[in-house]
């Protein structure tokens, strides 16, 4: 292929063909998987980007569109023989209505940063995916991604208003407005975690919010993980929406504390973290409810933050989890599978099992007040044989998840990690729906190929070694 | 009721074979919205019953042809209801036609629509192939989200059997305060309370008076009510019901009723038509005999889209007309869900 005729229309130092600097995109935080792309792309306009594009349709060249490569699915894992198309030049925050409460913003906007050029407003954007430092708005609403504070405050597609998207023909398209319904069918949904398989996010609008004048944050430990499970359903059901309900187990504790000593205490079985947000008297009122409840459910403690700073130390723990992993640890593999609440304790004790028979340690944190696990895999690249246990560990987790009435991915996206699992997952109708949908957009099969949705031939092939829709499987728990 | 898909499944084959396409109704109480169709009546009204609802994970999921009143009750007996606030036009309003329309009530701005609160969605498409898709947890990216696509789309991508829709709880305590002020100074007062960090669920201006919609505790409401400077209004409730479930004075009205969905921060030039503004500036209820095309172009003027909700000729075009771009994707998808146009073709756009 040569991608030399791309330079005819990108800036100097917008085309990248040297191994040495295609090296970085190699992969995205799923770094088990590599592929050196056919060459990088950096456009800084949307015009390139249609450009790109188009000749990429004619030529039949594959596209790979990638934010800041912090996806865990590999999901902007590149094309050998294709285009990696990165949105980094796509940085600036283009306008901030106030009184709208909206913000328009390129695609590699990250995360962050528009929270920060609004705050002046007393405004933020609400979601907040631990790796909102890093990560892109493009990329966010590829995964439809979503962050401890969902559960009140809703996924990325809760949060949007309008994209423009190019399509893999080179068309400029807007979908949705700046006004709360649009007519014709909810395309914005569509492409909201379409995982770049349909179109190039170029510009993203998104709802900000008045922040809330006052929040809490409170730390609740339990001798026993099953009444920790049984805490959260409980809290919920009592009419209570927190902005964010946080669990972690014994060993995502230690590793924590050991880290970042943010006061947690090491001999509890699993802790809570649980955050209520608005009036002064509305957050005085919750909290006393809440207290009430967690020690109706078991908790041998309540810790409510004396202020500001401890609310912060709280959640400086849980937000360091994912680091504190790769301290005791040399890898660890994120696991993201979603689940009824009320059978978190049972799931949990279904990968303690697993945890023995890989022979492989756990950690378990997650945001238990959307049933969204994040069990982390703690294992060695170096040892063979290592990585692949890990992920036949990681794939019975999943299948797990599916046959508890749950979801393989919650947060992170199918990429190319998951695909086998949508094959237990999604029937073949389902799935052939899905291929006819993308068709719609991308006729020849060029945007992020390969990711996903699985071939019915693929599942065919893993077919033979599973059994659709976890039947058969996990004999031994309880169905629902 | 696996009978009963099979027997809808049978429709959906004897359609494709005769070429005939089919009206799907729920209830029927929504005959009025959208264009006029063709076709054999397609009834799943008896295709019901809630399927599985626990309080605890905040779910429900329910066959199309549930009543959604019957909905509304059990989720009371819980102290939940769903957030969207849908329209109760009459006693047999489906849960089906609800997800099918996407209409969502005065909460709108406040606690998400239709779409916003659907997890999961069993449907039949226009092969007669019965797919779910989505689920019954609250964050899942497995798969196109296809149960989104299909609310609001009217039938016409799927026949949908069975929905699962987060719900949430009820406010403790709720209380509509109202003020008589002018449209302009209305506006300004509904943006100037969407920035303040206040439980707000209803704002909408009508026959001269803004009335909004406090949730929360006793004590906060109380005390916002004391900082904007509102009366209580003894007919708050009946007030929300009423606009919600089209029985307002202003819909009582010869005229076509148009329903417009404009930003928060636009006045689209309405003229001197009798209007209700709701949805904290963002939705004009519009009492006008102008031109469709005149209604369409005002609200494309301020990057709104209108649809023309009670008509008096439902041959023409009722929903904003697409963009070029938009409208052959649309096309496309109408044709990966229903490639033999038997699924209430044509009731959104003449050529889907
Ligand atoms: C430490 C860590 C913590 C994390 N925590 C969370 C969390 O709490 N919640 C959560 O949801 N996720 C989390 N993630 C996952 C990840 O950060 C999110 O998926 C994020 O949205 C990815 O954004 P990105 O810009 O890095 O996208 P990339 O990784 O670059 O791309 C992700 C996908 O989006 C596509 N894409 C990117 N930009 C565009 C575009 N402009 N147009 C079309 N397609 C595009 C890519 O092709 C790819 O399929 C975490 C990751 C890490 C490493």
């Amino acid at each position: 292929m040569n991608f030399n005729r791309f330079r005819e229309f990108l800036p100097s130092g917008g085309v990248l063909l040297s191994e040495e600097s295609k090296r970085v995109y190699e992969c995205d935080a799923l770094s088990a998987h590599r592929v050196m792309p056919g060459c990088v792309l950096l456009p800084d306009s949307v015009e390139q980007i249609q450009k790109i594009l188009s000749y990429s349709y004619l030529n039949n060249i594959p596209v790979v569109a990638r934010g800041a490569g912090t996806g865990l699915s590999g999901g902007a894992m590149p094309h050998a023989e294709g285009v990696l198309l990165s949105l980094a030049k796509f940085n600036k925050i283009l306008e901030i209505d106030s009184v709208q409460k909206t913000a328009r913003v390129q695609p590699g906007v990250r995360n962050l940063a528009i929270t920060e050029a609004v705050k002046s407003f007393g405004l933020y954007y609400a979601p907040d995916p631990s790796s909102q430092i890093a990560c892109t708005i493009g990329g966010n609403v590829a995964e439809n991604s979503g962050g401890v504070h969902c559960l009140k405050y809703g996924l990325t597609i809760h949060n949007i208003m309008q994209l423009k998207i190019v399509t893999i023909e080179g068309e400029l398209i807007t979908i949705g407005s700046h006004a709360y319904d649009s007519a014709g069918y909810d395309l914005l949904a569509l492409l909201t975690g379409s995982e770049g398989m349909l179109g190039v996010i170029v510009e993203v609008t998104v709802k900000l919010i008045s922040k809330a004048p006052h929040s809490r944050v409170l730390l609740a430990s339990f001798d026993d993980i099953e009444k920790a499970g049984n805490a959260v359903a409980g809290v919920i059901a009592n009419g209570i929406t927190p902005a964010g309900f946080e669990m972690m187990d014994k060993a995502g504790v230690r590793a924590v504390e050991d880290f970042v000593h943010a006061g947690y205490p090491i001999d509890a079985e699993a802790i809570l973290l649980c955050e209520l947000d608005g009036s002064e008297e509305e957050v005085e009122i919750g909290l006393k409810k809440i207290k009430i409840l967690l020690k109706q459910y078991g908790a041998i403690e309540v810790r409510v933050a004396c202020d500001e700073a401890e609310s912060e130390l709280f959640w400086a723990g849980r937000k360091a989890a994912f680091p504190a992993a790769g301290r005791v640890a040399p890898d660890y593999y994120c696991m993201d599978g979603t689940i009824p609440r009320k059978h978190i304790a049972k799931v949990l004790a279904g990968i303690q099992i697993l945890s023995e028979k890989y022979k492989l340690d756990v950690i378990n944190v997650f945001h238990a007040g959307d049933g969204n696990l994040h069990p982390l895999i703690l294992y060695d690249v170096a040892i063979p044989g290592e990585l692949k246990r890990t992920e036949d560990f990681g794939s019975e987790i999943l299948q797990l998840c599916i046959a508890m009435g749950g979801t393989i991915t919650g947060e992170h996206g199918v990429g190319i990690e998951k695909i086998n699992e949508m094959c237990i997952q999604f029937r073949d109708d389902e799935l052939e729906q899905f291929h006819a949908v993308k068709a719609v957009f991308d006729s020849k099969n060029l945007l992020n190929p390969g990711k996903a949705v699985p071939t019915l031939n693929r599942c065919a092939e893993f077919g033979a070694m599973h059994v659709h829709r976890g039947e058969e499987k996990f004999s031994e728990l309880e169905r629902y | 009721m696996k009978e009963k898909v099979e027997l809808i499944k049978e429709h959906v084959f004897d359609a494709i074979e005769q070429k005939k396409p089919l009206k799907i109704v729920g209830g029927n109480s929504k005959a009025f919205l959208g264009r006029a169709t063709k076709g054999s009546l397609l009834d799943v009204s008896d295709y019901s019953g809630i399927i599985s609802y626990e309080p605890t994970e905040l779910f429900i999921t329910a066959r199309a042809g549930t009543l959604l009143s019957d909905i509304n009750n059990t989720l009371f007996k819980y102290g939940q209801m769903l957030g969207f606030d849908p329209p109760n036009y009459n006693t047999r309003t489906t849960i089906g036609g609800v997800v099918a329309t996407g209409l969502s009530g005065s909460r709108r701005p406040y606690s998400g629509s239709v779409r916003d609160s659907i997890l999961g969605i069993r449907c039949i498409n226009g092969l007669g192939k019965d797919m779910s898709f989505g689920g019954q947890v609250i964050k899942n990216v497995a798969g196109y989200d296809l149960s989104r696509l299909m609310t609001g789309a009217f039938g016409t991508l799927g026949i949908i059997l069975e929905v699962s829709i987060k719900v949430v709880p009820i406010p403790e305590a709720e209380m509509t305060c109202s003020r008589s002020m002018t449209k302009g100074n209305a506006i300004v007062k509904m943006l100037e309370l969407s920035g303040q960090a206040i439980s707000l669920s209803g704002s909408c201006y009508y026959g001269g008076v803004l009335y909004v919609r406090l949730s929360g505790n006793e004590n906060s409401i109380m005390a916002t009510k004391k900082k904007i400077g509102f009366d209580t209004d003894e007919q708050g409730v009946n007030f929300w019901d009423q606009l919600r479930d089209f029985k307002a004075p202003i819909f009582n009205s010869e005229k076509n009723i148009w329903r417009i969905s404009v930003p928060i921060t636009t006045v689209p030039k309405i003229g001197d038509s009798q209007f209700v503004l709701d949805w904290g500036g963002g939705l004009y209820w519009l009492n006008s005999d102008r031109a469709p095309k005149e209604i369409f172009d005002m609200a494309e003027e301020v990057g709104g889209s209108a649809m023309l909700f009670r008509g008096y000729d439902q041959k023409q075009e009722v929903f904003q007309p697409l963009t070029n771009g938009l409208l052959s994707l649309h096309q496309g998808l109408k044709k990966a869900f229903d490639p033999h146009r038997i699924l209430n073709p044509g009731k959104i756009y003449a050529s889907l």
